[in-house]
């Protein structure tokens, strides 16, 4: 597991003599959390802080680098530091992109190593962190948490300008190892919304949930390895970008893991899951001030040899941005559900939930940003009955940030 | 001293007009945009305009200007006035070059050497997309909104060539045979000119 770690700071000593690009932001926020303790310590609140948080956290930290090797060779790479729920520092991201300059008007490049397939429009901003609402979609928030990939990815644009056209286009395939875990927090825990990046080598934990000490179930650890390799198969995806003039920006995604569900590492307690989704997501800009950006998934996850945890789940959100001058206000709303499609009557997976984020940003300089939000959801889990919670819970989170970057 | 300057300028004003060209399209619609030049069929001692510095900048993500003439042999430097880097290349058989990934000012000035249109690209940026027409002459310009570009050329014969990022084949130019004198003119091109797409960008709009 470490070696992720070890390969991404020997690629960091081979690259040290190239033109390198090194870009740093430190966020620390002042949070009002909520009385639901979060899953990162095995509540089942939704958000990533609770009371036990309340006051003056690291809320990002991070290191976003480029280096370029040859004029085609670059590698990249994102450090993230937290100390929530422990302190910890890794890769969320740590590739090698061959772009070599060509004459043709069709622009290709590869990727190689660990990275984001770019299926969401609302994290552009360094390390994938939003610059719209601190709080991420709860689409954003699982694909931080649980999905990314180790393997290769080919990328063939059509860049409109170079062909008279105000329309460009972008082709993606790729073909990855690991992740195959992805979707055991879905089952258990349910969407979520934060901004919690789960780094290459991290383990994610969630409540102890009844069905777990069921024989069925009991090879099921209590935490989830997202982008172990279980089953040795490989998973790929499928993308299209549409751009019009840049004012319209498209993008959908099919993304299946290729999961056995029948493979599990006892060692770790993690099963492979057979997970599939469609994501669509779209930009538009009203213009240069106000955007619109909305997102929709729609997917299936499944494990064990009988397929006896077997879920579907769905995702959309709208967000509204405005700008003037230095001041940015965002405001989103969420809504998440998963269905049980399987007859485990002793592990019940289904869940819903809406939620409400406002942020407000200022941009003091070019280096400081200071921020509000205010986020609110509610939720159901069919499963907090077993834990004597309220299968009905409404949370709350108010944070105060300041953004220093580099 | 003064009757000697009054001379001076005499004589040069009777040397050269100052003569305004107005470009239009197919349909009779005045063309902005379009780079045009004068060289004059008799050789002579055409000076090369001197001292003149040439920048092509990256700024907010495009190339500024989007479409920069100059003078053969002369030297273009290619500040990068954003906070990223850039990776500026061409593949243009006037003059192929690539200045590799850089913040600021690249090591130093390119000099256009041969004649004839390069087509600027950004490996980083795929939307970016500029133009630098190097001309064989010091008699050139841009013409604006109304489709007008003053010369201040002596009399003469020369052959007026055009040029509009809009052509069907960018590398090609128009041209066509004038006599200045001391009246204005027009040309008509000869073929349809496509509008140029403008696309505006931000900072999230890379990922």
């Amino acid at each position: 597991m470490n070696i992720r770690v070890v390969l991404g700071f020997a690629l960091l000593a081979v690259v040290s003599n190239a033109t390198a690009q090194v870009k740093g932001l430190l966020q620390v926020g002042a949070i009002k959390g909520d009385s639901y303790a979060t899953w990162q310590e095995g509540g089942v609140g939704l958000y990533r802080y609770d009371t036990d948080t309340d006051g003056i956290v690291l809320t990002q930290g991070l290191i976003d680098f480029r280096a370029d090797i040859t004029s085609g060779w670059s590698a990249h790479g994102v450090i993230n530091a937290y100390q929530d729920p422990e302190p910890t520092l890794g890769f969320s991201q740590v590739y090698l992109q061959y772009k070599p300059l060509t004459s043709s008007k069709y622009k290709w490049h590869v990727r190689a190593g660990g990275f984001y397939p770019l299926l969401s429009l609302e994290n552009p901003d360094m390390g994938w962190i939003s610059p719209y609402n601190y709080t991420n979609s709860a689409i954003n928030s699982w694909i931080g948490e649980e999905v990314r990939t180790l393997g290769v990815e080919a990328t063939i644009k059509r860049p409109g300008r170079s062909f008279n056209s105000k329309h460009s286009f972008a082709f993606v395939g790729a073909t990855f190892k690991g992740n195959d875990p992805a979707g055991t927090l879905l089952a258990w825990r349910g969407f979520a919304m934060h901004d919690r990046q789960t780094t290459l080598n991290e383990e994610v934990a969630f409540a102890a949930v009844a069905s777990l000490d069921t024989p069925q179930l009991q090879f099921q650890a209590n935490q989830v390895l997202p982008f172990e390799e279980i089953d040795g198969r490989f998973g790929y995806y499928a993308g299209v970008h549409w751009d019009y003039l840049k004012k319209s920006q498209f993008r959908f995604y099919y993304y299946d893991n290729n999961g056995d569900p029948a493979a599990v590492n006892y060692s770790t307690g993690q099963y492979a899951w057979d997970t599939r989704f469609a994501s669509a997501a779209w930009l538009y800009k009203f213009n240069a001030k106000t955007r619109l950006i909305t997102q929709v998934m729609s997917g299936s996850t499944a494990m064990g040899d009988t397929r006896g945890v077997d879920n579907r789940f769905y995702s959309h959100f709208v967000l509204l941005s405005h700008k003037m001058a230095s001041h940015r206000l965002s405001i989103r709303y969420d809504y998440f559900e998963v269905t049980d499609k399987d007859d485990w009557a002793f592990d019940p997976n289904a869940s819903h939930g809406e939620g409400v984020t406002a942020t407000w940003r200022y941009q003091l300089s070019p280096q400081w940003q200071l921020g509000i939000e205010g986020s609110a959801l509610h939720s159901q889990v069919d499963n907090r009955a077993a834990m004597d919670i309220a299968e009905k819970v409404s949370q709350q989170q108010i944070s105060l940030n300041a953004q220093w970057r580099f | 001293m003064k009757f000697i300057t009054f001379v001076l300028l005499a004589f040069i004003s009777v040397k050269s007009y100052a003569v305004t060209v107005t470009i239009s399209d197919l349909d009779q619609q005045t063309v902005a945009n379009v780079v045009a030049w004068l060289t004059p069929l008799q050789a002579s001692e055409n000076k090369a305009r001197t001292n003149q510095s040439f920048t092509m900048s990256q700024k907010d993500r495009q190339f500024t200007p989007h479409v920069l003439v100059v003078e053969q042999n002369a030297e273009v430097e290619f500040p990068n006035l954003d906070s990223i880097m850039h990776h500026v290349y061409s593949f243009s058989k006037s003059k192929a070059f690539e200045l590799k990934l850089y913040r600021e000012q690249p090591q130093a000035p390119i000099t256009f050497d041969q004649a004839g249109v390069v087509e600027l690209g950004c490996n980083i940026h795929d939307w970016m997309l500029g133009y630098i027409v190097v001309v064989d002459s010091p008699f050139y310009g841009i013409t604006n909104e109304q489709g007008q570009f003053s010369f201040d050329v002596p009399p003469g014969e020369y052959t007026l060539s055009v040029w509009h990022e809009g052509f069907g084949d960018i590398s090609s130019t128009e041209s066509q045979t004038v006599t200045v004198s001391d009246t204005d003119f027009n040309y008509q091109l000869k073929q349809k000119v496509t509008p140029r797409i403008a696309i505006g960008v931000d900072e999230f709009d890379e990922y």
